[in-house]
């Protein structure tokens, strides 16, 4: 029979960490959509290739750690830490990137911190990491979206540039992004406004480029997230609040120098960062206020690596910074509890 | 109001419930406390039917402890016939409140008796056999024999009356309902009526209220007269629009005639709005400091329950023998309410709401959010009773990690963070976990009904309570300990100085035998008479447990010769019971011979060496034992 | 040049800070010895004597001498070996093996018909909790009793034994979930 001690309360409103994590997966469709007319099949067979990972490095750390197989497999966080990978890994990078990242956040990223609820990182976040700074070159080389260079592979085809390499015209396939080529123009004395003009950054659907497009598609699907209360507001609003503020008041200071609000929403991993990266909840900080000046420093600090740093896009070292912060955020912003002064 | 406006409130708050469900800020527009939820509420249930009332149990178990607070003390024999409201428990501890008996019949135990206490320990209680006659008692609370010096004072008069009539809180606590009150008029600004009943399932209030609405304005008004309180607020929850129009319809009544006006509230439907914090924040906006109760900042509030209980107390004379109980679940085929006698078993009323299958899974009491599942179902309703809940039971979530979502502190009514909680409550961190506040917690299971992981958090919550309060306790026990053993090596090192000046004084003195003997009786009769009395108090007592264990043990002969001080075979009988000893003692030295014997006796010992000690020892238990058949035949 | 410069410079500062170190040690010197007053808080007070001294005082003061290993408190088991280890500094150490289980809370408790009034176990009793006088029967004050056992091996009639606290409603501890033990319901099955 039962087992007594069981403590009240005896109902429950029938959420779970499955469900959560599956909203977040049907949230990212949009996005996927998006980025398979715009980009071409890359992302499809990247995606498969790392949840296939995924599936494979779930089983094996789990027996290795002992732990149950059925529950921890069917949580789906693994499928949403690949998910976050894969957007940001180049669509046609050959297929040991995305098995060597997925592997690594989930191995390092989560297992070896205890799984699920153990990781004080991003998971996601640091495969992207680990492999931007080991394979700098296949990571900065972007598929150029099929409506610039107006080819449109076909499926075998990009199977076989991802597993073979068989490319025979890489130049005009792949380039630099809007991110890094706003970099290397300003870097070149362009001002920021004629970079926005260059044809890359330029043309597109209703003239916006691929990845703005890609950002929309993220931010609508944040706002289904928003709408079923899967993430809290406080992660895209103190984000892209922080993010805006920052770029609106050097953009004031000086357009010449400093690209648009516009530029930095729509650009890169924006608005991926926004409702479906900084909005796991494990590594973030746990309290009301303590998400809000968390989100709001990350968008801070993308705006600076943006602008200053090395790296073209700099929210997955931003969200890394953030997460080293997250136990200090979380000991100064403990709400007030009822009958207690501050 | 028309049934219009009320139609258009009730309509603005779905509305607005829906819409909190997606902005969490406009939950401010419905109420005023952190957090809650909207759980299905499933009260229709028990509403179908109507109030139960008369029913005679074939069995009433009345455990000596309903209330926080010490047990009474039994009053009554087995075998005693008892009338309806007559005390067979009496309040001599303080924090007791006595129990009467619920209907005539007669005592036919006063034994251990499981109790519906999350524990399911067994403790003690009075069962009574009814006998179907009801027969009551005239004048039980003698309110007319009041002590005299309680006459002058109308606030001594009252609380020794609700004391005399066994009331407590009804509500669930269980407090015991004087010892809220203060003792002097003036202090109270508020009374507030708890009609909120935010648990689902249960609707016992919402039925009381729709039958018995003038009782609990009585109550409440005897109250505040004895009190002197300016204010009353009648609080009742959205969802019980029959109990609105009863309770209004019964203030419109009442106004001419009293002197306070009672103010009627609508409150939100949101769980937990009858917490005692969050209906005081809702309805004055008024914070419980920490550490304090609701009467240091001059609110008391009372259950509709428990005012009905001190109405029949002070204006009828009666005691508190039973109360309105909810018969609920999905288990059951015709859910009810019912005014049932305290006492009556958990399983007999299940059995009346027709159970779909049969009950072989335990049973809940109180709601699905704040009740106690029972370890056993024959248990019975006690004072803070209100509701049995048979759910059949549904498949168990394995709890996985948290994953830190907040979800948790997003509901919670007291603004804690129940996921940092958790976390140092599993790690058994228990200092961190009064950092975050613990002891405010109110359990009332908001966290657990959202979290994703299925985690028990309550659970880590109460057994993080339970340790460190006895962590507590053992320190301050730790501390006596060390105390005593202080005061006992001072105490020693006195003896031996005043020994040492007694032998100095004595070897003036010529002889050493007489100068060995004298000093250790003066000292034992010399270290401070408050010692020997209090020894004295300790030695009447063991006395007096031995008669009392002569009345009930199997040793009754033995014991019974031994406190008979002019009986011829007391002196025998010591003898017998010193042989008996020096028989053990001598078995005992045996035992250990025989033990030291075998520990050296690695190689060498001789079989012969260790039968003589087996047989002296075996001699010496036989010897024993006659000496102790002896002294029980004597 | 420099070199020596650089040696000057640093044997200089060595002399200012050590001057300055010297001149603390004297001021802010520390009265008494808290350290003995720690550990004590620390320990049971059982005063059983387990630890071969004659209570915890006593073992606290020999712990702050650093003569007594941190694992002697058998009552106190491994959490108060680590606290006294984390107290003086020092490396913990394996208890022994009775006190790697922690016992329940017990109380000595007196056979009242077997007890003959010899007085030993009052005399050995470190908190004065039994009462009684010279041939007549003793009982023990279970509210002071630390459950030291000390009363046991002095009783020569073996009229002591050591009783566990019953589980009331007031006592009894919610345990942790999935924790410890889980006992199956006895639910009376109601047939309908």
């Amino acid at each position: 029979m039962h087992n007594i001690y069981t403590s009240s309360p005896f109902a429950h409103n029938n959420s779970s960490v499955q469900k959560v994590m599956l909203q977040v997966q049907l949230a990212a469709l949009p996005a996927l959509v998006v980025h398979l007319l715009l980009f071409g099949y890359g992302i499809v067979i990247q995606w498969f290739l790392a949840v296939a990972t995924a599936l494979l490095v779930e089983y094996v750390m789990l027996k290795l750690r002992g732990r149950p197989l059925l529950p921890n497999m069917t949580d789906f966080s693994a499928l949403i830490t690949v998910t976050g990978l894969v957007f940001c890994i180049p669509p046609e990078s050959p297929w040991w990137v995305v098995v060597l990242g997925s592997a690594f956040a989930l191995i390092f990223g989560k297992h070896l911190y205890g799984g699920l609820g153990y990781n004080p990182f991003n998971p996601a976040m640091l495969g992207y990491a680990f492999l931007l700074l080991s394979f700098p070159a296949q990571m900065t080389q972007w598929t150029l979206p099929t409506e610039l260079t107006g080819l449109h592979r076909p499926f075998w085809d990009t199977f076989q540039v991802i597993f073979f390499g068989l490319s025979t015209e890489p130049e005009i396939y792949t380039g630099a992004t809007p991110l890094s080529l706003m970099r290397s123009g300003l870097h070149e004395g362009v001002s920021a406004v004629n970079v926005m003009m260059s044809p890359i950054l330029g043309s597109g659907w209703f003239g916006l480029n691929a990845w703005a497009w890609v950002n929309i598609a993220f931010f609508i699907g944040g706002l289904y997230l928003l709408l079923t209360r899967t993430i809290r507001w406080q992660y895209p609003v103190g984000f892209l609040g922080a993010l805006i503020i920052t770029a609106w008041f050097f953009h004031t200071l000086n357009p010449d120098v400093y690209a648009p609000v516009s530029f930095h929403l729509l650009a890169g991993g924006t608005m991926l960062a926004a409702f479906f990266i900084i909005t796991d909840p494990v590594s973030s900080s746990t309290t009301p206020y303590g998400r809000l000046i968390y989100a709001a420093g990350i968008g801070l600090l993308v705006y600076v690596i943006r602008n200053w740093g090395t790296f073209p896009d700099g929210i997955a070292f931003a969200i890394l910074l953030m997460n080293i912060a997250v136990p200090l955020i979380d000991r100064y912003t403990q709400p007030r509890v009822v009958g207690h002064s501050r | 109001m028309s049934t219009k406006t009320m139609r258009m409130s009730q309509l603005s708050h779905q509305f607005l419930t829906k819409l909190s469900a997606i902005v969490p800020l406009a939950k401010h527009w419905l109420y005023k406390f952190h957090g809650g939820i909207f759980p299905d509420y499933h009260k229709d249930l028990a509403l179908k039917q109507p109030l139960r009332q008369g029913y005679m149990p074939k069995k009433l178990i009345l455990p000596l402890q309903q209330h926080m607070g010490e047990p009474a003390t039994a009053c009554v024999k087995v075998g005693e016939n008892v009338l309806k409201y007559q005390v067979i428990a009496q309040a001599i501890e303080p924090r007791s409140v006595p129990l009467h008996a619920p209907t005539s019949g007669k005592v036919v135990a006063i034994a251990p008796q499981p109790l519906p206490h999350a524990s399911g320990v067994a403790e003690m209680a009075i069962v009574i056999e009814p006998d179907g006659l009801d027969e009551a008692l005239t004048n039980p609370l003698q309110q007319d024999q009041l002590p005299p010096n309680n006459k002058q004072d109308p606030i001594a008069a009252f609380k020794h009356t609700i004391l005399n009539a066994g009331v407590v809180g009804m509500g669930g606590a269980g407090f015991p309902s004087y010892a809220k009150l203060p003792n002097q008029p003036g202090l109270v600004k508020h009374l507030i009526i708890n009609g909120a009943e935010c648990e689902p399932f249960i609707t016992c209030d919402d039925m009381l209220m729709q039958t018995h609405p003038a009782e609990i304005l009585a109550g409440a008004h005897a109250l505040a007269t004895a009190f002197q309180i300016p204010n009353i607020i009648f609080a009742i929850e959205s969802n019980k629009p029959n109990a609105i129009k009863a309770v209004r319809h019964a203030i419109a009544g009442q106004a001419s005639n009293s002197v306070v006006k009672v103010q009627l509230v609508e409150v939100a439907t949101v769980y937990p709005m009858g917490g005692q914090k969050q209906l005081i924040q809702e309805l004055l906006g008024l914070e419980i400091p920490h550490n304090k109760h609701a009467i240091d900042i001059g609110i008391v509030m009372m259950n509709v329950a428990t005012l009905r209980a001190i109405h029949h107390a002070i204006n009828l004379g009666l005691p508190s023998v039973s109360r309105f109980v909810t018969v609920s679940g999905h288990g059951l085929k015709e859910p009810f309410n019912i005014e049932t006698m305290i006492g009556t078993p958990f399983d007999e009323l299940a059995m009346l709401a027709k159970p779909a299958s049969s009950i072989n899974y335990s049973l809940i009491m109180g709601g699905p959010m704040m009740g106690v599942r029972l370890v056993n179902n024959h248990v019975p309703v006690i004072k803070t009773t209100n509701c049995i809940l048979a759910n059949p039971p549904e498949p168990i979530h394995q709890a996985m990690a948290c994953i830190r979502c907040g979800e948790c502190a997003e509901v919670c009514p007291v603004n804690l963070l129940p996921q940092q909680l958790y976390w140092h409550a599993k790690a058994q961190e228990f200092d961190k976990t009064q950092d975050y506040k613990l002891f405010d917690c109110i359990e009332c299971g908001c966290c657990a009904y959202v979290c994703p992981s299925h985690i028990p958090l309550v659970q880590y919550y109460r057994n993080a309570k339970a340790e460190i309060r006895e962590q507590h306790a053992q320190a301050a026990l730790a501390e006596q300990a060390k105390q005593r053993h202080e005061a006992r090596l001072a105490r020693i090192e006195r003896e031996k100085l005043e020994r040492e000046a007694k032998l100095a004084a004595k070897k003036a003195a010529v002889k050493a035998q007489a100068a060995e003997a004298t000093p250790k009786k003066d000292v034992t009769a010399e270290p401070a008479t408050t010692k020997l009395s209090a020894r004295e108090k300790a030695m009447q007592a063991a006395k007096a447990r031995q008669a009392a264990a002569a009345a009930s043990s199997k040793k009754a002969d033995s014991a019974a010769v031994k406190s008979e001080p002019a009986a011829p075979s007391a002196e025998d009988k010591r003898k017998a019971a010193m042989a008996a000893a020096k028989a053990r003692a001598a078995a005992k030295q045996a035992k250990q011979a025989q033990q030291s014997d075998k520990k050296s006796a690695t190689e060498s010992v001789s079989v012969e060496d260790k039968r003589k000690a087996a047989m002296a020892a075996a001699k010496a238990r036989a010897a024993a034992k006659k000496a102790q058949q002896e002294s029980s035949d004597a | 040049m420099n070199a020596w410069l650089g040696i000057l410079l640093f044997l200089a500062l060595a002399v200012a800070f050590g001057l300055l170190l010297g001149y603390a040690a004297v001021r802010f010197k520390v009265e008494g010895d808290p350290v003995v007053e720690i550990i004590d808080q620390k320990l049971p007070q059982t005063q059983c004597g387990q630890c071969g001294y004659p209570g915890c005082k006593p073992y606290a003061e020999a712990l702050a001498k650093g003569e007594a290993d941190v694992n002697l408190c058998i009552p106190g088991g491994e959490p108060t070996m680590l606290e006294i280890a984390e107290i003086l500094k020092k490396d913990p150490k394996p208890m022994a093996a009775e006190a790697t289980e922690p016992k329940p809370p017990m109380v000595a408790l007196i056979d009242e018909n077997l007890c003959i009034g010899c007085v030993l176990c009052i005399k050995a009793c470190p908190v004065d909790a039994i009462l009684g006088a010279t041939k007549m029967m003793h009982t023990v004050i279970a509210k002071e009793c630390t459950g030291c056992e000390l009363c046991i091996p002095v009783c020569p009639v073996d009229c002591i034994s050591m009783v566990t606290e019953e589980v009331s409603s007031k006592n009894w501890k919610w345990p942790q979930p999935n924790s410890v033990t889980r006992i199956p319901v006895e639910v009376k099955a109601v047939e309908s």
